[in-house]
């Protein structure tokens, strides 16, 4: 029997805390706008807000697909690279190919596609570990960048495709940002309302009890790598067209960004657990963190101490919130 | 009077929302083997958990004294130093450390130089292990020694703790009837030695024998208390656990057994782990509907490993398998799945249940498909079946958003079958479906098996508790050494018949 409580603010905020799966990063992003508005009044501006926005459209992309990625009990690094892959195969079906900017553009898709589907087959095919498997494509698909290129940007780039990414929506609104918060919104109702988003939770959560209730491992896998791949590609071409160029070296470290928005999200590193909904507003808060240290004047090298320490208290946050649940549910015989 | 080691009283502890125990006293003396026996979710557990250590003195209201010292205890390390071990009903070893390590892990025996003393490791090792009468190479790595061995070694790894109390929390449901009977002979004459025994087990033949005094509980509060001296009466202490007059345990059996549904040909199935060894060696049955066939066999007899490889959750070598006599391709649980077949697995844990899921979702996972709506899974769709299930197979739990984690066994087999009653099934095989559950529950398990059989539908069952497989099963198949041993019809076989062929003598 449940006792009777003064319907208290407090009571009420634990129950939503413990309950709400998003409590934490919610909490965590609101302290901070009130934190960064007080050190920085100009930091709600609609100028502000935009950059934050557009910044974070680019990082959502790739966050999408790592939350299913992590949500179903793997692992990819190999994001960056493939990320700087599709750009520059985009960028050279462009330029020394002279194709038009919709092939060049499927080009690089079909390419990460493709490094999504190598992944997909060794972490579903052989006994090699997801992140030894995604690491060894991080190198060969860095390394096709770097052979492909030869440490040379492929530069400039059509004007035509430069002029993608710098479209607005109401005259102002990066194309970037509504595109992407679709792809979230997607992925969100496909995790949450179809057979197969309960079967990627079903595998993160117990993989051998998932196979024995007829999920089809090896597909649901497939499909989750090979969409990750497909996404970091459009990233990086996306990124291609704001830079208007496409450097060898971009990406780089991309995989760790967005592995660490996912789990400051509420993303379970151990499967099983995350809503899209939280890693969208972990990759939102990524960004609006490293806005305002910029606007603040911190270093880029003290922004990474920054990182590193946000991490670690996100990660504490949600295991305290988990004992609490496990303390509170947990009747045993 | 005997001498009192250890005394509890009144313990209370609370969980939100419910009351495990409600002020719980007794005690438990010099050498002597109490039991403590009730239905699953009566609070046992929870009481073992507070003896020793897992819940802090923080989480409970009480006293609990040990040789006329109040004890408490802020961890397990605590309650072992103290002299409380325990022994769990799941395994709980480092299967890749070796029989010495287990034994003295957390203790090692060390140098005048503080590092490990690997030569008084073996020998504190073996001493312990003669304790549990085991004379094995202490070297032997815990992986390659069967169930029985293991939980033999756990107990040997409590003993070199030196405890005044051994608990002991289902030590046996692991373990054949024959190695049963071999450790309980050895907790005898552990406690002639002069230990203390806490033992807990639902099977009622073992307390009998074992225990000299048993005290029940249900709902969180002693009810009643039995003395071997007095003589046990069985349907006494089972009223006292279940609260009401106790129904035949088992429903009588009626047979619709009509033509035959399933038939497999010379089944091969390798073994998991040894590579170029069989566990299944040939083995060829048929299956009619309506049905209920036993798979008889002592641990490693090759069962678990047998209908795994029919429902495609393991590979065979060789095997074919017939559908009303239409040959059909099955090599993962999806396929089998799609051909009407389910599967009750053995280890709930392991591959029963999503432990991130709650009670509705686990229900849903193979039949989720059917509520789908345009192309979204229907939640009213979803909340109507499962509510359907969840009272018809009375399920105790708050509701159906609780995490299937904080169930009891019992309930948590419910809702695994639940899984596999609300898909289409024709052919359903259950492995251990009442391993480590109560009685009460067990009888409904058994009465929804007749309930199945009536529509129809066919059940392979393995068990290793032999009145189980002579009561509900219609024919019963004897597996040992990869073959079939032996085919009873039904009232052909007795428990006596089955051992022997399962035995292979």
């Amino acid at each position: 029997m449940r006792m009777k409580t003064k319907s208290n603010g407090f009571h009420k905020f634990s129950d939503w805390f413990l309950h709400k799966p998003e409590s934490g990063i919610i909490l965590i992003l609101i302290l901070f706008v009130l934190f960064a508005t007080i050190v920085n009044p100009s930091f709600l501006s609609y100028r502000n807000v935009i950059n934050i926005f557009r910044a974070s459209g680019f990082t959502l992309i790739s966050v999408v697909g790592m939350s299913m990625i992590l949500i179903i009990g793997g692992l990819d690094l190999s994001i960056g690279s493939v990320y700087a892959l599709a750009a520059l195969i985009c960028g050279m079906a462009m330029t020394a190919s002279g194709l038009p900017i919709p092939v060049a553009i499927l080009a690089g898709l079909v390419i990460g596609l493709i490094c999504g589907a190598i992944n997909g087959l060794l972490v579903v095919y052989t006994d090699i570990p997801a992140m030894i498997a995604t690491l060894g494509m991080q190198y060969i698909a860095r390394g096709l960048v770097s052979a492909f290129s030869k440490g040379v940007p492929i530069y400039p780039l059509p004007d035509n495709f430069v002029e993608i990414e710098s479209m607005k929506l109401f005259g102002s609104v990066p194309i970037v940002v509504p595109f992407s918060i679709i792809l979230a919104i997607i992925a969100h109702v496909i995790l949450s309302k179809t057979v197969f988003g309960r079967s990627v939770y079903a595998i993160g959560g117990n993989q051998e009890a998932a196979r024995i209730s007829g999920i089809n491992l090896r597909q649901t896998k497939m499909t989750i790598y090979i969409l990750m791949g497909g996404l970091a590609s459009l990233a990086g071409i996306l990124m291609a067209s704001r830079l208007g160029s496409a450097e060898p070296s971009t990406g780089a470290g991309l995989e760790m960004k967005v592995i660490c928005a996912a789990v400051i999200g509420g993303i379970s590193v151990s499967g099983g657990m995350g809503t899209m909904l939280g890693a969208m507003l972990g990759a939102l808060f990524m960004e609006a963190l490293t806005n305002s240290l910029t606007v603040m004047k911190i270093s880029v090298y003290w922004q990474n101490v920054v990182f590193g320490i946000v991490l670690i208290l996100s990660v504490l946050l949600d295991q305290y919130k988990r004992t609490m649940i496990k303390r509170n549910s947990v009747k045993t015989s | 009077m005997k001498q009192t080691v250890l005394t509890v009283e009144n313990i209370i502890k609370r969980f939100p929302g419910t009351i495990a125990l409600k002020g719980v006293s007794f005690e438990l003396y010099a050498q002597e083997i109490l039991a403590l026996a009730g239905e699953n979710g009566a609070g046992k557990s929870t009481l073992m958990k507070i003896l020793s250590g897992i819940y802090s003195h923080k989480e409970y209201e009480g006293k609990i004294t040990l040789n006329g010292k109040e004890c408490q205890f802020s961890g397990t390390a605590m309650a072992e130093n103290a002299g409380i071990a325990m022994i769990y009903q799941e395994l709980n070893m480092e299967l890749d450390l070796s029989i010495a390590e287990n034994i003295v892990l957390g203790k090692y025996p060390r140098t005048k130089w503080g590092s490990i003393d690997w030569k008084q490791v073996h020998i504190e090792a073996e001493k312990a292990l003669s304790q549990v009468g085991l004379k094995l190479d202490t070297n032997t790595i815990v992986r390659n020694l069967n169930p029985s061995m293991q939980q033999l070694v756990s107990i040997a790894r409590a003993l070199y703790r030196k405890p005044q109390v051994l608990i002991l929390d289902e030590p046996t449901s692991v373990l054949t009837e024959g190695e049963a009977k071999k450790l309980m002979q050895i907790i005898c004459k552990l406690r002639d030695d002069g230990l203390s025994c806490i033992y807990i087990s639902h099977k009622l033949d073992e307390i009998f024998e074992l225990c000299d005094r048993t005290v029940v509980f249900r709902d969180g509060e002693k009810i009643s208390e039995h003395r071997k001296a007095d003589g046990y009466d069985s349907s006494k202490l089972i009223e006292d656990m279940i609260g009401r007059r106790l129904m035949a345990m088992y429903p009588s059996r009626v047979e619709h057994i009509g033509k035959e549904v399933l038939r497999i040909e010379h089944f091969q199935v390798p073994h998991p782990f040894a590579y170029g060894k069989n566990m299944i060696e040939d083995v060829s049955f048929s299956l009619r509907k309506g049905e209920i066939l036993g798979l008889a066999g002592l641990v490693g007899a090759g069962r678990s490993e047998l209908v795994s490889a029919i429902f495609g959750a393991m590979p065979r070598n060789t095997g074919r398998i017939f559908l009303e006599d239409k040959e059909i391709q099955i090599r993962e649980p999806y396929e089998a799945i799609r051909y009407g077949f389910g599967f009750l697995s053995e280890d709930r844990k392991k591959n029963g249940y999503i432990w991130s899921m709650n009670i509705r979702e686990n229900m849903t996972l193979v039949n989720l498909r059917s509520m789908v709506k345009k192309l979204f899974v229907d939640a009213k769709q979803e909340d109507i079946v499962a509510k359907e299930y969840f009272r018809r197979l009375e399920v105790k739990a708050p509701g159906l958003d609780t995490m299937i984690t904080s169930l009891s066994g019992g309930n948590q087999q419910k809702v695994i079958l639940a899984k596999w009653l609300m898909s289409n099934i024709r052919i359903l095989m259950l492995d251990e479906p009442t391993r480590g559950i109560d009685v009460g529950t067990k009888s409904e398990i058994y009465k929804l098996m007749q309930e199945l059989t009536d529509n129809g539908i066919s059940i392979i069952m393995i068990s290793s508790e032999m009145s189980e497989l002579l009561t509900m099963c219609d024919r019963i198949v004897v597996l040992g050494k990869g073959v079939i041993q032996k085919e009873f019809s039904r009232g052909e076989a007795d428990e006596v018949k089955l051992l022997q062929a399962a035995s292979c003598t």
